[in-house]
């Protein structure tokens, strides 16, 4: 506490004191290369707070010192500056160029023309193109190099973001994410879109500055301004959209289908598993079905539907579209924004507050966010100015289960419940049960009776009735606050000291009914988790600029101290009445639980930027992190980068060479840390408590812990060409590679230990490819605009250093050489037409355990697993594709993104295609089944008997190239006319279109899983239809 | 202000940090963990950790027939002739298809023992390492040596078959302290050394107290070692443990049905649960058998089997819930076991030791090992009549015993079967009959192959270990 204390007030003493200096009055005028006028370009003190505005004529007028530098600037041309020699200064701005744009960097920012690392950036106008719920959507398909998937349908959802492959594999693979400047750890989904000035991805060693946390690149985010000298302006959008499933589910099997393939199957069964003739089996497959599906909804009750030949009686009763009634195909999306920006010559505001309402493809999901934001910076005098961040959020969202294998899975319930089990409870002649009032009562398929009362699967279970009587909310809120000062000492140097704070309470309850699902045992259960985060980060920052001859140097010295503390406590109680659905109500407690953990960083930056001549760059980064996530002894790390580059345009060889307008070089190295994911203590062995044995306290050693544990580190080159060609085409050509050292791995340990694995520092992956993005500006002229952008990027993931030989995990095996998701699995060998069983390959052996060949088995369990000849869950290429097309009043953009190469294993695919094994549903392509001996066909016989036929192998791995139009947004402005009359600046309507199109070369399935390629029953993805409009008062 | 001043502040405020960063990194400590220290300093933190052990081996391990110590006894019980599982979990057990060195049942029934031996040997290794009195420790030393015994004595049954079968067979690695670095394989000999050792220590240290039944005492020790001596027809030694183990537990008929609680008077160890330490769903053989509560409906009971109860036995429990078709493998159910989230685990009854003692008797050929059986069986059946069988017709009517009275209980016909060296052969209203491959005396369905993930993380043992278990 005492060192929080410490920090506040070394922050504060910086903030007081104030000086005076003599000034004298400076007027001119800013103007463009052909003499007009510039209104409302920006005149400032170079390194200092003070600036001012050109009026309609491009006059200004400024109080400044003698030999104080001024700076013009204005939006599309160059700076200009001069040093004040006399009361009169005029200005000749010339037009900019996409060199001078202004890219955020670590601590700081720089210009694009002088960057010497990998660093994208995306604007504020991209990012409000798409509508990414979460933030970092907008990432996928604008920057090269880094992957964002989203892992189903729930609205508000994180993603999983991989930049430039996976270089970690029991830290976190994520990259960080930087908020105005300070480490966030709330939820990206807080942050509005409309919010948001600038994206920019630090892809290389440029992430040194960074330092333990950085290896896995940096995401820095930073949140609009007001401008300063503009009139105040309010801006309203809003949107309003449907959505349904963006890919169609699997189809599934209609009830006489189903029926009819089931009994195949038990005739199968019995004829070729138990030896029965083909008539004894028929018979005893339409003796027994219906006492195998515990259903009948043909009406006969205990008798059986189909005869011995395989003919049903009539028609269903019921066909249950599990589909129709779980999934929501006109979901809503509402997002509403008010902002109001502006600034006088001293300060400037930016207020907006945003509403988004979303639901989801499973019925009942749906996520609300209130979001108010306002940042506000001032100069207090000539050198001093006081900036304040503040940002608050509240998140509310309803999510029925939606992925994995929990019995209320939607998703699973659909690809498993056949359409021969009832919604709602039937009695053995197949009418509706009714209760006292008269009402359907939902089919849990576990009451007592002969027929239609128990089903074997999913048990105890009915998702439309768990949607309409359980609960799942979760309310997070976070408030963010982050305050400056910065103080100028001279022209040269300043001072800027930055206290943040942010606190997020996430709350989560559920309540599972008292009659009805899991909990009826027990009379209903609630339970109740609120976490608690505060983060408090300080930083001092000395900036240091000098230019003298053609000599630039920039310098910075930055000091930083974080502190994060995680504070949970749950609760769940047992017994409830109807209707009672809190804590209170409850009549036994079941579990309470918390605990508090905490972590700290200490840190100590450097960085040198040296220019000649705008021409020759040279930048080194240094920083030295202590982190408590490690013991005393090895918690200090350090890290460090180095990069140059040369504007080999600036030389006179190239610069006359008309078509090339632009050419750069650049190369950088570095090695940057990584601490994340790996617990708060990971270093220590101890006793953890909380395994109570009725009334005694109980404690369990818990697992084997190296004491030396320290930083898993990267070492990262990037060689990059910038170039622009004809004033046309501008592009950049990039190779890198990274390599981890040391990695944090979960060294496996023989299980007879006691322990399956020690965390250690050992083992190593590469990481390398290559990056290409291209802009053109096809077309420019007054009415008509279109510009085309492109990027591409490989990566290739490869382990260089293992404990072990090698290493089976899950479906893939891990080897030198290979990468971290080559799969490894059995390689299925197709179906035998004599017997319709399936077949998998197996390796022979000579006498000495030598392979001499392979053969086909039928026992899975002695096939052997294969590499599937190199194929990954890894694309070979990703990237995206851009369109801009202006034309008069109308505007037009797209984005596509596109990942080629990948394997992914359709687990639901497989389950679909179980062939009546058990009593799950089945897929169409049954049709296709082997029915006689000498039938060629893929698809094994049905069989009502365990059997392996889609256990995991090559049989359900599907190539897995897609690619989806994730926006397509189509405007209107208009014209002047209309504002005038409206008393407005301006008006767009829109009609927007986020993943309308997803080609993919597997149907059923999203093509956005997982980074390991397995599905895991998650929602789908929408794809939205909205109407907008945005006024600017 | 001037310049100076800053440059002084700013040096003054580097100095403030830097004095105080030893501190702000030292300053985190785990909130929810204690070090060694605290748990060997006194006895209540032994008890504390020995508490940990009991509670941990009646969690959710791995999942619903990977679970814990009950789901090991619940997989035996599946496995042979009187019980029959439905489409749920344990269903691979029942058809005698998961024991390749990958799957779950392979690794769990190998994880799990070896996690709680670990856990003893850093018990008895920082007990050694202690101040506490001699009393205390040797009361404490009892209970974690009784444990690693009863969980290699399961290592021996899941991965062996009975000594006669080959005593120089390889047998699982033997730990006796805490260790990161892999040992090779043992025999079944030394296995079995290891064991006996171990109990016989505890036996010696042992306590009559204890805090609750879900602790180990004289008595629990006891029975570990009539059950490992039985296993090894070691009669005489197995006739004295199981007289030692229920020495003072009384029987009562009225306690069989509905088991769910340990404070049965029969009841000689268990696994307690309450509402706020629960497994939920987890627990078996309960969550399968009970078919009036909401869970699995999961397991049924032979025709054959229920055939051998008279009417008046309390421990036929069974009714027909679904069907009355006898040919029908889900015609039986049962009441034995009550299902509720409170529900007791039981893991050693009387009335297991009292057969343990007639048996011993009967293969030694005392005279009174037809009376003792006739306690037990009065005790059941207030009509029952003695048989008036002798010798080896004796021996039969306790094994046909030992099936009625613990029935999905220990896994009780392939625990004889494996130390009688017999087959399991299938008859009556199986679901899966096997009756092309049934199982057979010494058949390969008897043992698990070494898991994989051994094989792949230790030095010492290779693909070669399964050549002749796969």
């Amino acid at each position: 506490m005492k060192t929080k204390i410490n920090q506040i007030l070394t922050s504060l003493l910086f903030l007081f004191g104030i000086v005076a200096f003599a000034q004298q009055t400076v007027t001119g005028t800013v103007s463009d290369e052909s003499g007009n006028p510039l209104p409302g370009a920006t005149v400032n003190i170079l390194n200092s707070a003070i600036a001012t505005t050109a009026d309609f004529n491009g006059s200004y007028t400024i109080s400044a010192n003698q030999g104080d530098v001024l700076v013009a600037s204005f939006v599309g041309f160059k700076n200009a500056s001069i040093e004040v020699t006399s009361g009169a200064q005029d200005f000749v701005l010339s037009a900019s160029t996409e060199l001078d744009e202004v890219v955020v960097v670590g601590y700081g920012s720089t210009t694009k023309e002088s960057l010497v690392h990998s660093v994208a950036s995306i604007d504020g106008e991209t990012i409000e193109k798409t509508q990414a719920t979460s933030l970092t959507q907008a990432l996928q398909g604008t920057v090269s190099g880094v992957t964002v998937l989203t892992s189903g349908g729930v609205p508000g959802s994180g993603q999983t973001i991989r930049i430039r492959g996976i270089g970690s594999i029991n830290a976190s693979a994520s990259p960080l994410i930087v908020v105005d400047g300070v480490i966030f750890n709330g939820s990206i989904n807080a942050i509005p879109q409309e919010q948001v000035e600038s994206i920019s991805v630090l892809k290389d060693a440029s992430a040194a500055v960074y330092g333990s946390r950085g290896s896995n690149g940096v995401v820095i985010i930073n949140t609009k301004k007001g401008a300063r000298n503009s009139e105040g302006s309010f801006t309203f959008s809003t949107s309003f959209g449907t959505a349904s499933e963006a890919v169609d589910m699997h189809p599934v099997l209609d009830a006489d289908t189903y029926t009819k393939y089931y009994w195949e199957a038990m005739v199968n069964s019995y004829q070729y598993e138990d030896g029965e003739t083909n008539a004894d089996a028929r018979t005893l497959a339409s003796a027994n079905i219906v006492d195998a599906l515990g259903y009948n909804p043909y009406g006969t009750g205990v008798n059986s539907p189909i005869s011995t030949d395989g003919t049903l009686v009539g028609s269903p009763l019921w066909d249950t579209d599990w589909h129709g009634a779980l999934v929501n195909t006109s979901a809503i999306r509402r997002n509403n924004t008010m902002s109001y920006s502006g600034g006088s010559d001293k300060s400037n505001y930016f207020i907006s507050l945003n509403y988004l309402h979303e639901e989801g493809q499973v019925k009942t999901t749906w996520f609300d966010r209130l979001s108010l934001r306002s940042n506000f910076e001032t100069n207090i005098n000539d050198e001093l100015s006081w900036g304040l961040n503040t940002a608050y959020s509240n998140t509310v969202n309803n999510t029925p289960t939606q992925s994995g294998s929990g019995y209320a899975n939607v998703i699973q319930w659909i690809n498993t419940v056949p359409s021969i089990y009832p919604i709602y409870r039937r009695s053995e002649n197949g009418d509706y049960v009714l209760d006292n009032g008269g009402n359907k009562i939902f089919d849990y398929g576990n009451s007592l009776g002969n027929v239609n009362a128990s089903r074997t699967i999913l048990t105890g279970e009915n998702t439309v009735g768990s949607y309409e009587y359980y609960k799942f909310m979760n309310n997070s809120y976070s408030l963010n606050a982050n305050t400056y000062m910065s103080y100028v000492f001279n022209d040269n140097l300043n001072f800027k000291s930055t206290l943040s704070y942010g606190r997020s309470t996430g709350s989560a309850f559920s309540y599972v009914h008292y009659l009805y699902g899991y909990a009826s045992t027990v009379d209903g259960r609630v339970s109740q988790d609120r976490d608690i985060t505060t983060t408090l980060t300080t930083q001092q920052q000395l900036n240091y600029n000098k230019s003298f001859d053609k000599h630039n140097i920039d310098a910075n010295l930055i000091y930083e101290n974080y502190a994060l503390k995680f504070d949970s406590m749950g609760a769940q109680g047992i017994g409830f009445l109807p209707n009672v659905e809190v804590l209170n109500g409850s009549t036994k407690p079941e579990s309470v639980s918390g605990a508090i953990s905490e972590e700290r960083l200490e840190s100590y930056i450097a960085r040198l930027s040296y220019n000649y001549n705008e021409t020759y760059f040279l930048e080194g980064s240094f920083r030295r992190d202590g982190s408590s996530r490690f013991a005393e002894d090895v918690r200090w790390g350090d890290f460090f980068s180095a990069g140059g580059s040369w504007i080999l345009s600036n030389e006179s060889f190239i610069k006359d060479i008309a078509l090339i307008d632009f050419l750069k070089l650049r190369a950088s190295y570095g090695e940057v840390g990584n601490n994340r994911g790996i617990g708060y203590f990971p270093y220590m062995q101890l006793f953890v408590t909380g395994w109570n044995n009725i009334d005694n306290t109980g404690v369990l050693s818990g697992s084997v812990a190296d004491p030396m544990l320290s930083w898993e580190k990267t070492s990262i080159t990037n060689v990059g060409l910038d170039f622009g060609i004809g004033n046309r085409i501008s592009g950049a050509l990039e190779y890198y590679s990274k390599e981890s050292i040391d990695l944090i791995y979960d060294k496996p340990l023989a299980i007879s230990t006691g322990n399956e694995s020690i965390t250690t520092n050992v083992g190593s992956i590469k990481n390398s490819g290559i990056e290409i993005s291209l802009d053109a500006n096809i077309i420019k002229s007054d009415d008509l605009n279109f510009d085309f952008g492109f990027n591409l990027s490989t990566n290739k993931n490869e382990i260089t250093e293992l404990t072990q030989e090698e290493f089976i995990s899950g479906t893939k095996k891990w080897m030198v050489g290979k990468s971290l998701y080559d799969w490894f699995i059995r390689e299925w060998a197709g179906v035998d037409p004599e017997d319709g069983y399936g077949m998998w390959y197996k390796d022979t052996l000579d006498a000495d355990g030598n392979i001499t060949g392979r053969e086909t088995t039928k026992d899975y369990s002695e096939a052997t697993r294969y590499y599937i000849d190199d194929k990954s869950s890894l694309p070979k290429y990703t990237g995206g594709i851009t369109a801009k097309l202006n034309y008069k009043n109308f505007d037009f953009s797209t984005l596509l993104y596109f990942s080629l190469g990948s394997y992914q294993y359709d687990s639901q695919y497989a389950s679909l295609m179980s062939g009546m094994e058990r009593n799950d549903q089945g897929h169409p392509d049954l049709v296709n089944r082997w029915q006689q001996p000498g039938d060629v066909t893929d698809v094994p016989l049905l069989l009502n008997t365990s059997n392996d036929f889609n256990a995991t192998s090559t049989r359900f791995l599907y190539k897995n190239d897609w690619g989806r139009v994730k926006s397509l947004s189509l405007g209107y402005t208009f014209d002047d006319e209309v504002n005038n009359r409206l008393k407005t600046q301006s008006i767009r309507v829109f009609l927007q279109g986020d993943n309308l199109f997803t080609l993919t070369s597997k149907d059923g399935i999203d093509p956005e899983q997982t980074i390991s390629g397995l599905t895991g029953s998650r929602s789908y993805q929408l794809k939205t239809i909205s109407l907008g409009l945005n006024i600017k008062i | 202000m001037n310049i100076k001043n800053y440059l002084l502040v700013l040096i003054a405020a580097s100095l403030s940090f830097t004095s105080c960063s030893d501190d702000f990194l030292s300053d985190p400590s785990p909130t929810s963990s204690v070090n060694s220290a605290v748990v060997f300093s006194s006895k209540a933190g032994v008890e504390a950790f020995i508490s940990g052990i009991h509670r941990r081996a009646r969690a959710q391990y791995d999942n619903t027939h990977g679970g814990g110590l009950y789901s090991m006894y619940m997989a035996r019980s599946v496995k042979a002739n009187d019980v029959i599982q439905d489409l749920t979990w344990f269903l691979w057990d029942y058809d005698h298809t998961y024991r390749a060195p990958t799957y779950g049942r392979t690794k769990f029934n190998w994880e799990f023992p070896y996690y709680m031996i670990n856990q003893a040997n850093i018990g008895i290794k920082g007990l050694n390492e202690s101040d506490l009195s001699q009393a205390d420790k040797d009361e404490l030393m009892s209970q974690f040596l009784g444990l690693r015994g009863f969980y290699y004595f399961q290592l021996a049954l899941e991965y062996n078959h009975h000594p006669s079968y080959n005593d120089k067979a390889a047998a699982p690695p033997i730990y006796t302290e805490p260790a990161t670095d892999s040992k090779a394989m043992s025999t079944i000999t030394e296995l079995f050394t290891q064991i006996k050792s171990d109990l016989n220590t505890a036996s010696q240290l042992a306590s009559e107290t204890r805090i609750n039944k879900t602790y180990l005492n004289k008595h629990v020790i006891e029975g570990f070692k009539a059950r490992v001596h039985l296993y090894l027809r070691e009669y005489a030694e197995a006739e004295a443990s199981a007289a030692a183990a229920r020495d003072g537990f009384s029987m009562n008929a009225a306690q069989y049905e509905g088991q769910d609680d340990m404070s049965a008077d029969e009841v000689i160890w268990a696994m307690a649960q309450t509402s706020d330490q629960t497994n939920y769903y987890y627990i078996a053989p309960h969550a399968f058998t009970d078919h009036s509560q909401d869970a699995y409906y999961g397991t049924f009971f032979n025709d054959d089997f229920v055939n051998l109860f008279s009417a008046t036995d309390v421990r036929n429990t069974f009714y027909a819930a679904y069907t009355l078709n006898p040919a029908l493998y889900y015609r039986w159910v049962s009441s034995k076991w009550n299902f509720a989230f409170t529900s007791d685990m039981i893991l050693m009854r009387a009335p297991e030791m009292l057969l343990i003692e007639a048996e011993a008797k009967a293969r030694q050929g005392k005279a009174d090992a037809a009376t003792l059986l006739f306690e037990l069986q009065s005790n059941r059946d207030a009509d029952a009549l003695a048989s008036g069988n002798t010798a080896q017709d004796l021996i039969d009517e306790i094994m046909v015993e030992r099936r009625k009275e613990l029935y999905c209980e220990i896994g009780v016909e392939w625990f004889d079967a494996k130390r009688l060296r017999t087959g399991m052969p299938r008859t009556g209203n199986h679901r899966v009959t096997l009756s092309s491959d049934p199982i057979v005396a010494d058949d390969k369905r008897f043992i698990l192959c070494i898991p994989q993930a051994e094989i792949d993380a230790n030095d010492l043992i290779d693909d070669s270990i399964n050549s002749d278990r796969i």
